[in-house]
């Protein structure tokens, strides 16, 4: 990053390389459409290009994850979907979250953990992550009490990070 | 009021970002007082986040395409604002004279040098407005604007540009004064109380403009301002803007 607040369009490049696949699978899932997906990873490295500075610190992927799903919630916004959630860019609270095992990661082992949830619990998360809706929202769709929306959600965030603590050796 | 099991819950549907905004506002700032809710989010917002990479997907080859292009076409520093501009047309025009010369130095005759110079210079003038300048003017300044040791001072769509006991102002997207008005460069002396009157221009369609400032003696600041044709002895509208050099 410091190669890129520097205009380095070298080393740019070498972080869209490394980040496109995600951006753009975020955007992808979130929206279902191959172009609109692509518009948004365009303005996703727009944006980092020309505001290096707005990446502070922590995990980059994370970051760079939240920004593509903040511009598609805007995408979404757009198609007159209501969607009222944000995730913060910046993390909210000072100490830096644990993120040793975010950068360990990879799709497969993220995929093959989240197969291993209950559905129950899977459906919720993966509902509110990529759909941009609200606890309220996921409760309305799946008729499942709001409590029990809220309650499913921990129990399968805490369970997914167990199963990818066990895949990480770190 | 919620239980703190039920703050427990609520802060994982925060990590995930799936609570309305003004929800998440109030668990954020309960996140700065309460140290079990704290640990909570710290043990699952990972985990949150690396659902993103459940969706990883390629995209087109066509893409990476262009937005690198977009990239190289912005390849500048960052305006006062923020916002990026496109690099400026003096500056293209610049480098690639100076490439130009860079390119060919080793090989050619320096009689051949200066012709193809004096080639570039006559597509530069095109551009720089100020057509009325010798080769060796032309040459002088973009020397100058291009310089890495120059001393920048960057003003509204811009620079002030010092090099050695030289001054330049160097605008691009620069309206086009009324009819019958001109900018007007103005340079201050240290302790004088009045700006002294210096060279006239007119941006071209473009709205790009490269001109050299005059000075005969120290100079701390430029600014430039819309005066009626033929300029006047002291300002009579508001500066476009004024740039403090040191």
């Amino acid at each position: 990053m410091e190669r890129v607040r520097a205009r380095d369009a070298s080393a740019f490049e070498t972080l869209y390389d490394a980040y496109n696949r995600l951006v753009y699978g975020v955007a992808l899932r979130m929206l279902g459409d191959a172009a609109a997906a692509e518009d948004v990873t365009q303005a996703v490295f727009m944006k980092l290009w020309s505001s290096p500075a707005a990446f502070l610190d922590g995990n980059f992927a994370a970051w760079i994850a939240r920004v593509a799903r903040n511009r598609s919630l805007d995408a979404l916004r757009t198609r007159a979907v209501h969607s009222q959630v944000e995730l913060p860019e910046s993390m909210p609270i000072e100490e830096k979250i644990e993120d040793v095992a975010f950068a360990h990661l990879n799709a497969d082992k993220v995929r093959s953990a989240l197969l291993r949830l209950p559905n129950e619990q899977r459906e919720p998360i993966e509902l509110g992550f990529f759909n941009g809706i609200t606890h309220e929202e996921i409760a309305r769709r799946t008729g499942i009490p709001l409590g029990t929306v809220k309650t499913r959600i921990r129990a399968g965030l805490r369970r997914l990070r167990s199963e990818l603590d066990g895949l990480v050796a770190v | 009021m919620l239980d703190h099991t039920e703050m427990l819950d609520t802060v994982a549907v925060y990590a995930l970002g799936a609570l309305p905004r003004a929800d998440a506002a109030a668990v954020a700032a309960h996140l700065k007082t309460c140290p079990e809710c704290r640990e909570e989010y710290r043990l699952l917002a990972p985990a949150a986040d690396s659902l993103a990479l459940s969706a990883e997907a390629k995209p087109s080859d066509l893409l990476k395409v262009r937005i690198m292009k977009a990239v190289r076409q912005r390849d500048l520093p960052v305006t006062r604002a923020g916002r990026p501009f496109v690099w400026p047309v003096y500056l293209v025009a610049a480098a690639c004279f100076a490439l130009a010369l860079v390119s060919t130095i080793g090989n050619i005759s320096l009689r051949d040098q200066l012709q193809l110079s004096r080639a570039q210079v006559a597509v530069l003038t095109t551009h720089t407005n100020s057509a009325e300048h010798s080769l060796a003017e032309q040459k002088l300044m973009l020397a100058d604007v291009m310089s890495s040791s120059a001393r920048r001072y960057p003003v509204a769509d811009g620079q002030v540009i010092k090099s050695g006991d030289r001054l330049y102002i160097a605008v691009h997207d620069l309206p086009a004064p009324p009819k019958g008005h001109v900018y007007q460069a103005w340079t201050h002396e240290p302790g004088s109380k009045a700006m002294t009157p210096s060279i006239t221009f007119a941006p071209d369609r473009d709205g790009l403009a490269v001109v050299s400032v005059p000075q005969h003696g120290s100079v701390d600041a430029v600014a430039i301002s819309v005066e009626p044709d033929g300029g006047s002895k002291a300002p009579t509208t508001k500066p476009t803007f004024i740039a403090k050099i040191g």
